[in-house]
């Protein structure tokens, strides 16, 4: 660690190449726009008030910044022990099914049991999902981003199983499928009692799932950096035959990891649901896991610095509508945007030569994933 | 290092223009139409006492683009087609297209917040929150496309824009009946579970009937659910080529993607110099499929344009229609390059069965 260098200046340091990467992404973004006929200035300032310049646009940008910052935490934390958990999606998925189960079911139970059981499920169903690449891992050898990719595909159709709502040749329902919803393959609303209440109502509609993230957020920047654990999981993911030779149980800690970063983007699934969406049906599932990756490299996988990241994430897409009323751009850009942040984030080295930046020996590096061989 | 200096000011120069200017001008320009001051309650005294100038009319798309070429792409030619009637300025007339299905509540509240007169919600899927913000804003109009409105449970300032598919489906049965010369027809069909295909089919039936009592109909529903039956164009195509090979040779599309596999697989037969027929759905599909185009005799089209448009128009006049379902017009497509292959006699017979539908001298027999 750079023990001479002042807190600010290390700060800065953190902070220099994700923010030059924003500014390269914005500034490419802009002449995309320019090439076709858009008004940059225009689109950029919709998109600038869209998200903070009224108090729905901020509701709404706080509102999606939830499960930005959990599946980004879920990414960052894996990296942290050298792992690269492309797993959110699938681990997202299976949370909210877990979740919508526990939300749809028990009739009766009062809030304050409810709703934590709730939220329990997500995060189990989360760590279930992480726990499997983990434990394949370290049994077989067989790297995370192969299995978590997979696990993707198998935690999609599994979730798209259970809400199916049968076809017009009788063909079985799926067991969570609402059968007043005709035709249309989701889940009956959760129970109210299952509900995380709002802190503002519509039109609104911020829930207090934002104030448990970001307890969840400080829980895991104290794990990570005041705990035996933290330190085990950051000494594997700097150097596995070190950490070994010091006596760290690596495949324990690997296995640990993962089950903890599966626990966080289930609970992201849990909290958007029993939150925002109230019930599941597939086409909900969206982009946030892959976000994720996105969000924990802009991060510098720093708990606190995923915050800052999914606060740009859950601006960007609330702005996006406010962006095109306004100048007529389509919405795409913001995808463009984004890929383009993570392209720079990604690959540090163009930011530093665009800028003519020296590599300094003590440069804050976050760990991300290290060989693609397993631990043995 | 001066290279370094040079390139680093003038990015951050860039930038700063760029924030500056972002910042500077909301209080200008009159595309940024200012925030939360008269939310939702711009409309109905207002929309009868001010100047044409001041009705906005906003639509809001299904997940997918405001260019289709299908739903979204017609309901928006049907805004634009009020907006020039009325004589409104461009800036009142705009539309925002949904990235994901979570963002319908708040494209549509960008538009209640700027004080939108109208506003138009494409497709079925945005019914629940259509309904919603109906309720929550009631001086603003909403037509929902698409949108069937439960009969006991009508928003007086929301109207249901739905179509009568049996007629549209009738008529193009009767085109099948005319036309065939096997005397076997077929329809590939999206699933059974939306009413509206069903809708179809008993029309396109009916009307084959109609016009020749004793024609076989292959009529086959995808067998999938309803996130797939719209969309597996290669189960519409091989529906399709069992169809002819079992005799039809006049075969009707009805279901998205699937039923375009299943026109794409007609014309590839017509191509190679069978004479084989098929029938579009929904839009006219000599433009939505161009590659159909060797045997599209027609299209049975929903006019979702002429129909917006005459809302729009209503809602603007004070002459809104009030709460509930409105039922728009359904015609056969023209008939492009097969004008002239089609005999006169059939093109009146068409004419006096539309005529008879819209009187009621000729039912379809669907819901009843």
């Amino acid at each position: 660690m750079n023990g001479d260098a002042s807190p600010i200046v290390r700060l800065m340091r953190a902070l220099l190449i994700p923010v030059l990467a924003l500014i390269m992404a914005l500034l490419l973004g802009a002449v995309i726009m320019l090439v076709f006929g858009d008004d940059p200035v225009k689109a950029y300032r919709g998109l600038l008030y869209g998200a903070f310049g009224s108090g729905r646009g901020w509701a709404t940008t706080v509102r999606k910044m939830a499960p930005f910052i959990l599946t980004g935490l879920s990414v960052a934390t894996a990296f942290k022990a050298g792992l690269f958990n492309i797993g959110a999606a699938g681990q997202f998925l299976m949370g909210t099914i877990f979740s919508v189960f526990v939300g749809i079911n028990f009739q009766g139970l009062p809030v304050f049991i409810h709703l934590p059981l709730a939220l329990l499920a997500g995060l189990l169903g989360g760590m279930l999902w992480g726990a499997i690449p983990g434990l394949l891992k370290v049994t077989t050898g067989a790297h995370e981003v192969i299995t978590t990719i997979m696990l993707n595909y198998v935690a999609s159709l599994f979730a798209g199983w259970t809400v199916y709502a049968g076809g017009s040749q009788g063909q079985t329902p799926g067991p969570l499928w609402d059968p007043t919803a005709g035709p249309i393959s989701e889940t009956p609303d959760v129970l109210p009692s299952a509900q995380l209440p709002w802190i503002f109502g519509p039109p609104y509609r911020v829930h207090w799932g934002i104030v448990l993230v970001l307890a969840v957020v400080v829980l895991i920047w104290w794990l990570l950096y005041r705990t035996t654990i933290g330190f085990e999981i950051r000494t594997v993911g700097q150097n596995l035959k070190a950490s070994k030779y010091a006596g760290i149980r690596v495949n324990w800690t690997i296995v640990l990891t993962m089950i903890l970063a599966g626990g966080l983007a289930g609970l992201a699934g849990g909290i958007e649901t029993l939150g925002v969406n109230h019930k599941f049906a597939p086409e909900f599932s969206g982009s946030v896991g892959f976000d994720g990756i996105t969000i924990a490299l802009l991060g510098q996988t720093h708990p606190f610095g995923v915050v800052l990241a999914a606060l740009l994430f859950g601006a960007l897409d609330a702005g996006g509508a406010k962006m095109q009323f306004d100048s007529g751009v389509a919405a795409d850009i913001i995808q463009v945007i984004q890929a383009l942040i993570l392209a720079f984030v990604a690959a540090p080295a163009i930011v530093r030569s665009i800028f003519r930046l020296k590599r300094t020996p003590e440069q804050v590096k976050p760990t991300v994933s290290t060989s693609w061989s397993g631990p043995g | 290092m001066f290279k370094r200096g040079f390139l680093v000011t003038f990015t951050l120069t860039l930038l700063f223009a760029l924030l500056v200017s972002a910042c500077a001008a909301p209080a200008a320009p009159p595309a940024a139409p200012a925030q939360e001051s008269g939310a939702g309650e711009a409309a109905q005294p207002a929309a009868e006492e001010a100047a044409a100038t001041d009705f906005k009319v906003g639509l809001v798309t299904d997940v997918g683009r405001i260019n289709d070429r299908s739903f979204n792409q017609s309901a928006w030619e049907g805004v634009q087609q009020a907006a020039e009637t009325l004589g409104l300025p461009e800036e009142n007339v705009k539309f925002i297209e949904t990235q994901d299905s979570k963002d319908y509540a708040d494209n549509i509240q960008q538009f209640v917040e700027a004080g939108f007169n109208v506003i138009v919600t494409v497709g079925f899927a945005l019914g629940a929150a259509t309904r919603t913000a109906a309720t929550e804003n009631p001086d603003v109009f909403f037509i929902g496309v698409d949108q069937f409105q439960v009969p006991g449970e009508e928003i007086p300032n929301l109207v249901g824009l739905i179509f009568e598919e049996d007629k549209a489906g009738f008529l193009a049965g009767a085109l099948a009946g005319h036309l065939t010369k096997t005397g076997t027809i077929a329809a590939v069909l999206g699933t059974d579970l939306v009413p509206p295909v069903v809708a179809f089919k008993e029309g396109y039936e009916a009307g084959a009937r109609y016009v020749k009592p004793d024609i076989t109909i292959i009529s086959t529903y995808h067998p999938g659910e309803i996130s797939q039956a719209f969309v597996d164009p290669e189960w519409g195509a091989a529906t399709a080529k069992q169809a002819m090979d079992q005799g039809a040779d006049v075969i009707f599309g009805a279901g998205g993607i699937t039923g375009n596999g299943a026109l794409q697989e007609v014309a590839a037969a017509a191509e190679a110099g069978k004479e084989v027929y098929c029938i579009g759905v929904d839009t006219d599909q000599w433009y939505t499929v161009p590659a159909a185009r060797p045997c599209l005799v027609s299209s049975a089209m929903k006019l979702i344009t002429p129909s917006v448009a005459d809302l729009i128009q209503l809602a603007h006049d004070g002459n809104w229609p009030g709460g509930g379902n409105y039922v728009g017009p359904v015609a056969l497509a023209p008939f492009h390059d097969f004008e002239d292959k089609i005999p006169q006699e059939v093109k009146d017979d068409l004419a006096r069965i539309r005529e008879g539908l819209d009187d009621g001298s000729i039912s379809t027999g669907y819901g009843q």
